[in-house]
This record gives structure tokens, C-alpha cells and sequence, in this order.
């Protein structure tokens, strides 16, 4: 007697939607904002040699510079095109930050009625400067966000920020984080094995992320 | 009139890769002839000794249920069964499985917590089938003429569950309980290693293409054995594929 195996039911892989929120403000000009972009492109590639987390992160990406920019709405990361930016402008972190906090329940909703499992959404912020838009009231908002487990943020400063208000705006429980000059490699290389952890662990479990290598709790 | 059952853990390859013992527990036992007590746990990834914690909440309900059995006739209690009954039933099931992983805790100098595990527990009789569930996993039903039936829908919040476990505080709070009350042909208990692949996230309706060979070889078979068929299926490549995690099925047939 032979009998066949189960067959398996095509449900939509888990998504685990990441949000890169990044400062082109004039003063990331130069080697700076060179060096973002070659980390961009980096993860981008660090994340695919993962067959898990490739299937697996939804990537979109906003600038606040000049403005607050869509550069890239969620999108697989296969997908996803590694931009060249420009810096210019101030640094709108405030409105950065609300925006960023709506484009995430916007995604959400297009999981659920797409019946797609999600980890967790992270903002990942990375900025050179202070605020000089209001920001008090998007802070209250991430803060509410992450008590809500609704959104893990990350801030890092570049050389130059103004660590006392991103710890300000940051959750309490992840300070935010000074970067070893311009060393965007290692913390995107950092960010894409956390993504694998992620990604290779339960939905709603905690991970424990990989050491950082590439940054300090700024004091 | 018969039960068969059989019931298998195998582990996954993520809980492999990280040297993780499989933290998988299924058991079940045949009480008074025609009654069938099944448990299947997870051992929570994150807690420490969880691969115990999961084996003895299975052998704490076995356990449970084959003293209440036979002390039956000292504890004659013919009061219908409705859901208050149902969830003094399971309370008091919790209770004990509680004491035994604290008790296993103490010896051991571990936290309770270091043993948090996931539960579901079904006594299915040849006219009705008691059930609970504390954490993910699912339970499948079907009756001979009826189609599949999730026992209870996935208890996803936000991010999809965030998952009880029978050490937490709200154990007893989240602990979902069920009566069926027609004879029941096929149950398969399971933790979350293959919901997945087993139950459609659409609408929460188990997949018929997984659960029929599974009925079948019940069926089809006088004297199921694990080895078999369900564990070279729990090992086949192509479901490690779709799943990293343990993967446990206790499935049994009735024919009245």
C-alpha cells in the first residue's frame, strides 16, 4: 500500500517591514552622504544572500532634507533600488518621523486584507543633526508606538547630531547610538543580520540582535 | 468501535542549526476502552529548559486524566456538560500541570518560565469530545460526514500572536475551551511548526489536501505506526523547506 504525503497550503510568506528614515540635509553632504549610499546598496546585497530574509523584508525608504521624501514605498527587497541621494536642505525630523509612523499603518493595513503575517515594523533613523522642525509631538507618537509594540525604532547619529534630543525622541529602552565616523558598512551589514535573525525567528518572539560593532551609546 | 492514534515530534532545522533540542512534546493515551486523552506542547524557543517543560505538561495530563478515570466511581458527577463545566474541567487540569512544572522547577533550581511551553488537550469519547488550547497550535476536527474544522482560530494579536504559555500569568485568562457534541471521525492535534502549511490564513480553514492523506492512512491501516509514515513525513525536505521550526502531529481516527 502506498499512500501520499500531505500536501502544503501556499500562504503568503511573513513580511517583516523595515523603514529606513534617513537625513539629507545639507550637511550630510560629501563623504558622508557618499558613504550612505554605498551602505544602502550594501545591505541591499547582504540581505539577498539570505534566502529566508530575502523572501522575507519589505524595505521603503524616506529622506528629510530639502523635504520629506517617499524615495521608496515598501517594497520586496529584491525589488528594491538602491538610490543615489543628495543631500540639501534642513532636517524636518519631526515631520520624518510622523510620516514615517503612517506609512507603516498604511502597510499593516495592506497586510491584513492580504491575510500576510508581519513581524514587527522597524524605523530605522539615521541623521547628522538636530531637528529644526517641531518634534515633540511626532516623539510623543513613536514613543506611544513602541510602548504599543507597534513599531521598534532605532536612531543613530552621525558625527555632528545632536545625541541629547535623539535621546529625547528614542524609546527609552534603545538609547540611540553614535556611529564610528562613517563607518555606514558595518551598521547596515549589523542591520541585515538582524534581519536574518528576524526573519528566521517566531513572529511576536524577541530576538536577541547581533553585538554593535559599528557604534556607541553616545553619551 | 475503535480509536487509533499515533503521534510524532521531529525537530527543525532552525532549532538544529542553533543546537536547540527539539522542544516538540505529543502523547496520548486510551482510557477505559473507549476514551482517547491527547496532549501536544511547545516548549517556548526562548526559555531555557522548555524541552522539559513541554514533556511533562503531556505526561502531567495523561497523567491526570487515567487518575480521574479510575477513581470514576468515587467521583460519580453526571452533571451535563455545559461551558462552565467545561472550563472547571480544564482549570483544574491547569492547576495541576502548573504544580508539576513547579514542583520540576524547584528540584531543578529553574524559574518557572525556564519551562513555559504551549498546551492543547483533547478527551474525545465515542459521543462527544472535550478540548482547550493555551498558546498556538491547532486542533483539527471532522465528523464522518462533516468537513474539517479548526477547533479555535489562531490567537493572533497584532503581530500575529505574541503567544500564552501555561506558565503565564493569564494562562487560565487566555485558555480556550470547547465542546463538540456529535461523535467526532478524525482529530490532529499540532503545535505551530505546521500551521502554516496545514491551515489557510485567509479564512482560517484547514487544508483539505493536508488532513485527507492523514485521515486515510488511519483508515487505511490496522495498526498505525509513527515510523511509517508520520516521521519520514515530519523529515521530508521539502516541509523543511516551508518550516524551520519543530513540527509535531497526533492524529487519530474513530470508527464506531
Amino acid at each position: 500500500m502506498t499512500l501520499g504525503f500531505p500536501e502544503f497550503v501556499d500562504n503568503p510568506e511573513n513580511r517583516c517591514p523595515v523603514l529606513l528614515l534617513l537625513d539629507n540635509s545639507g550637511s550630510m553632504n560629501g563623504a558622508a552622504i557618499a558613504e550612505l549610499n554605498r551602505g544602502i546598496a550594501s545591505f541591499k546585497e547582504d540581505v539577498l544572500k539570505d534566502e529566508q530574509a530575502s523572501l522575507t523584508v519589505d524595505l521603503a525608504l524616506v529622506t528629510f532634507g530639502k523635504t520629506v521624501e517617499k524615495v521608496q514605498d515598501f517594497v520586496s527587497i529584491d525589488r528594491f533600488q538602491a538610490p543615489v541621494l543628495k543631500a540639501d536642505g534642513y532636517t524636518p525630523m519631526g515631520a520624518a518621523i510622523e510620516y514615517a509612523l503612517d506609512l507603516i499603518e498604511e502597510r499593516k493595513i495592506a497586510y491584513k486584507s492580504n491575510a500576510v503575517q508581519y513581524y514587527r515594523p522597524w524605523i530605522f533613523m539615521i541623521t547628522d543633526g538636530a531637528p529644526t522642525d517641531q518634534w515633540e509631538i511626532a516623539a510623543r507618537r513613536l514613543q506611544q508606538a513602541e510602548e504599543e509594540n507597534r513599531v521598534l525604532f532605532f536612531a543613530v547619529g552621525v558625527q555632528g547630531a545632536d545625541m541629547s534630543k535623539l535621546r529625547q525622541i528614542a524609546s527609552p529602552q534603545r538609547p540611540p547610538l553614535l556611529l564610528n565616523g562613517l563607518d555606514f558598512r558595518s551598521l547596515f551589514l549589523w542591520l541585515s543580520s538582524s534581519m536574518k535573525r528576524v526573519s528566521t525567528g517566531k513572529i511576536g518572539d524577541s530576538v536577541s540582535l547581533p553585538p554593535v560593532g559599528w557604534g556607541t551609546v553616545g553619551s | 468501535m475503535v480509536w487509533k492514534a499515533i503521534a510524532a515530534s521531529e525537530i527543525g532545522t532552525a532549532h538544529q542549526k542553533r543546537n536547540q533540542p527539539c522542544q516538540d512534546y505529543a502523547d496520548f493515551c486510551l482510557l477505559d476502552g473507549d476514551v482517547l486523552v491527547g496532549a501536544v506542547s511547545d516548549g517556548a524557543g526562548s526559555a531555557m529548559h522548555s524541552e522539559q517543560g513541554s514533556r511533562l505538561a503531556v505526561k502531567a495530563i495523561l497523567n491526570y486524566f487515567q487518575v480521574v478515570s479510575e477513581h470514576r466511581q468515587e467521583n460519580i458527577n453526571h452533571s451535563p456538560l455545559s461551558y462552565k463545566v467545561l472550563q472547571k474541567i480544564f482549570g483544574d487540569v491547569l492547576e495541576k500541570v502548573k504544580k508539576d512544572l513547579q514542583e520540576l522547577a524547584d528540584e531543578n533550581n529553574y524559574y518557572l518560565e525556564d519551562l513555559a511551553c504551549t498546551l492543547l488537550v483533547f478527551i474525545a469519547t465515542p459521543l462527544n469530545t472535550m478540548a482547550m488550547q493555551i498558546g498556538d497550535g491547532f486542533l483539527v476536527v471532522r465528523t464522518p460526514d462533516g468537513p474539517y474544522k479548526l477547533l479555535f482560530e489562531p490567537d493572533k494579536g497584532e503581530y500575529a500572536n505574541e503567544t500564552t504559555f501555561v506558565t503565564s500569568d493569564s494562562a487560565l485568562k487566555e485558555m480556550r475551551v470547547t465542546l463538540i457534541e456529535e461523535p467526532i471521525s478524525f482529530i490532529c492535534a499540532s503545535t505551530d511548526g505546521l500551521e502554516k502549511v496545514a491551515i489557510k490564513f485567509s479564512d482560517y480553514s484547514p487544508y483539505d489536501r493536508f488532513f485527507n492523506p492523514l485521515y486515510a492512512y488511519l483508515q487505511e491501516t490496522t495498526e498505525p505506526k509513527q515510523e511509517e509514515y508520520l516521521i519520514p513525513f515530519l523529515q521530508l525536505p521539502d516541509l523543511n523547506k516551508r518550516t524551520d521550526d519543530d513540527k509535531t502531529l497526533l492524529i487519530a481516527s474513530f470508527e464506531g
